[in-house]
């Protein structure tokens, strides 16, 4: 089935998109001046250390919000509260919809363990076994998060930008084939869209055949790395994929300021 | 002198025609006895009339099923005029879906691990201990055992369940399926229930003159006397009946 794009929309959103930066676009680009650096229809990894600043940049990559209705971030470590907390520390718009999984997570799931833990422990009381007498049936609405998140990626309209943050949730709770197969619809689906979609993932949350899947996968693949230089951190990040551009390929350092979030400092060439 | 030969042990009355004669009064109280047997054999109805006959007299029972749906077994069991569902309505018989139990247990996963296994007896126990139950069917033990990776664990399990239920004083029939009970055969799937169970009621087909006849086989009853002999197994509207195998005639 194809989409029929509205011409007023391919002019506003154009080919390129902002990955989040206007310096990093620069980068990128290789130009002073420009309207973005990721072609319309890519699917980005941002993967490495805890700490590199993956998910500052998740949520600094979806403050471009062209269409905040049509832009989403999805998180699953960190609550709304927190989230708004950095939005408007940054000044990025706080119109754009946010879902936190891991708090939906911990209500429902947790809730449930907890209770399971509780009869485990304390034993049932005369109520709750003339309850259990009475209940003939198990409640199988437990609740796929993974068959969500594809479902509410794929939902999303044309020129779509959307976030996940991060795939560890879902690649510590399902099998992982079921995961990379559920990522390769929502890649498809920004494909067709022109949407853009930025995956997150922990360097060592995934086995390496797994990773190696993800690389194939995306579009673009960046290395957030962390490490000590003298007393300070040296933040840096590696472009190690960058489909039909591989000129882009760089590696990065960047610093966290207060007025720009991540903001490149030097850049290496690689090719 | 070795023991006091007047000295009987309580006994169960199980009410099944034919049985408590076989144990010479009964099933002494607290046993675990497995009731092991081909499908079709009459496991489940004669598990159902072990608990209708104590409800009739005020006991209190409980039957965990994991093998099929309780809805459905209420549904075939209440076909027999033995069975009044009153007795459920009332809480004389109270009937668990073991997925349920699981499922509030946590449990609902493919294997257990060794604190899976405390969970589920400590939660059988707890359940026969708060509402006083005496008869417990638990149909079927090689459906549970399915879920214990090891014999070692399944040992552990049945001996601790045995035990906890025994010092209740709940007798207790362990269902268990078997796919033949020809010659050496064990009497249990795994092999090791049969060796924990105080009692073992062999339920089975047997051919007489072209006819595939049902039989209950009494292998061993700690604490009490009781035959060994084969007994014919009739299913009928009101119930188990048992006859000596011998008026069937010989093999042909």
């Amino acid at each position: 089935m194809s989409i029929n794009f509205d011409s007023d929309d391919e002019d506003f959103y154009g080919d390129m998109g902002s990955i989040g930066s206007v310096k990093f676009d620069r980068i990128l680009t290789g130009t002073p001046h420009n309207t973005g650096s990721i072609p319309r229809g890519f699917t980005l990894l941002g993967y490495g250390n805890t700490g590199a600043g993956i998910d500052l940049f998740a949520k600094q990559f979806v403050s471009v919000a062209e269409d905040p209705e049509n832009t989403i971030l999805i998180s699953t470590s960190e609550t709304t509260s927190e989230i708004l907390s950095v939005y408007k520390k940054y000044d990025w718009p706080t119109e754009i919809r946010v879902r936190t999984m891991g708090e939906e997570y911990n209500r429902e799931v947790l809730t449930k363990e907890l209770e399971a833990s509780k009869y485990r422990i304390e034993g049932f009381t005369l109520s709750d076994i003339q309850k259990l007498a009475q209940t003939r049936f198990v409640d199988q609405q437990s609740h796929d998060f993974l068959t969500d998140l594809t479902t509410q990626v794929t939902s999303l309209g044309p020129y779509f930008r959307a976030a996940i943050d991060s795939l560890d949730f879902f690649y510590s709770r399902f099998d992982a084939s079921r995961v990379t197969s559920m990522l390769r619809i929502m890649q498809a689906h920004a494909q067709r869209n022109r949407g853009l979609l930025l995956l997150t993932v922990s360097g060592d949350a995934v086995e390496k055949s797994t990773e190696r899947e993800l690389m194939a996968i995306c579009d673009i693949v960046m290395e957030f790395e962390v490490g000590m230089r003298g007393s300070d951190f040296d933040t840096r990040m590696v472009i190690r994929r960058f489909r039909n551009s591989p000129e882009n390929l760089a590696f990065i350092t960047f610093r966290v300021t207060p007025e720009e979030a991540i903001t490149p400092e030097t850049v290496e060439r690689v090719a | 002198m070795l023991g006091n030969a007047s000295y009987e042990r309580d006994r169960c009355i199980t009410g099944i025609r034919g049985l408590d004669e076989i144990l010479r009064g009964g099933i002494p109280y607290g046993s675990a006895t497995l009731v092991a047997g081909t499908c079709g054999s009459g496991k489940t109805t004669l598990g159902m009339e072990f608990l209708m006959n104590g409800a009739k007299s005020g006991e209190a029972c409980a039957h965990f099923s994991a093998t099929e749906p309780s809805v459905k077994l209420l549904e075939n069991i209440r076909q027999y005029s033995f069975f009044d569902m009153t007795t459920v309505d009332r809480g004389l018989i109270n009937v668990f879906d073991m997925d349920v139990l699981f499922s509030w247990l946590g449990l609902d996963k493919s294997t257990f691990n060794l604190d899976d296994i405390d969970a589920m007896v400590k939660a059988i126990t707890d359940i026969v201990n708060t509402i006083g139950v005496t008869r417990l069917v638990i149909d079927s033990v090689t459906s549970l055992c399915y879920k214990i990776p090891n014999e070692q664990l399944i040992r552990d399990f049945l001996f601790k369940l045995g035990k906890s239920l025994s010092t209740l004083g709940c007798t207790t029939l362990l269902i268990a399926e078997i796919t033949s009970v020809g010659g050496t055969a064990h009497r249990s799937a795994f092999g090791v229930e049969e060796a924990i169970a105080d009692g073992i009621i062999v339920l089975g087909d047997v051919e007489r003159m072209g006819n595939l006849l049902r039989y209950l086989q009494v292998v061993k009853m700690r604490g009490t006397d009781h035959s060994r002999a084969k007994y014919a197994l009739e299913i009928t509207r009101s119930g188990v009946m048992l006859t000596p195998m011998l008026k069937w005639g010989v093999s042909q």
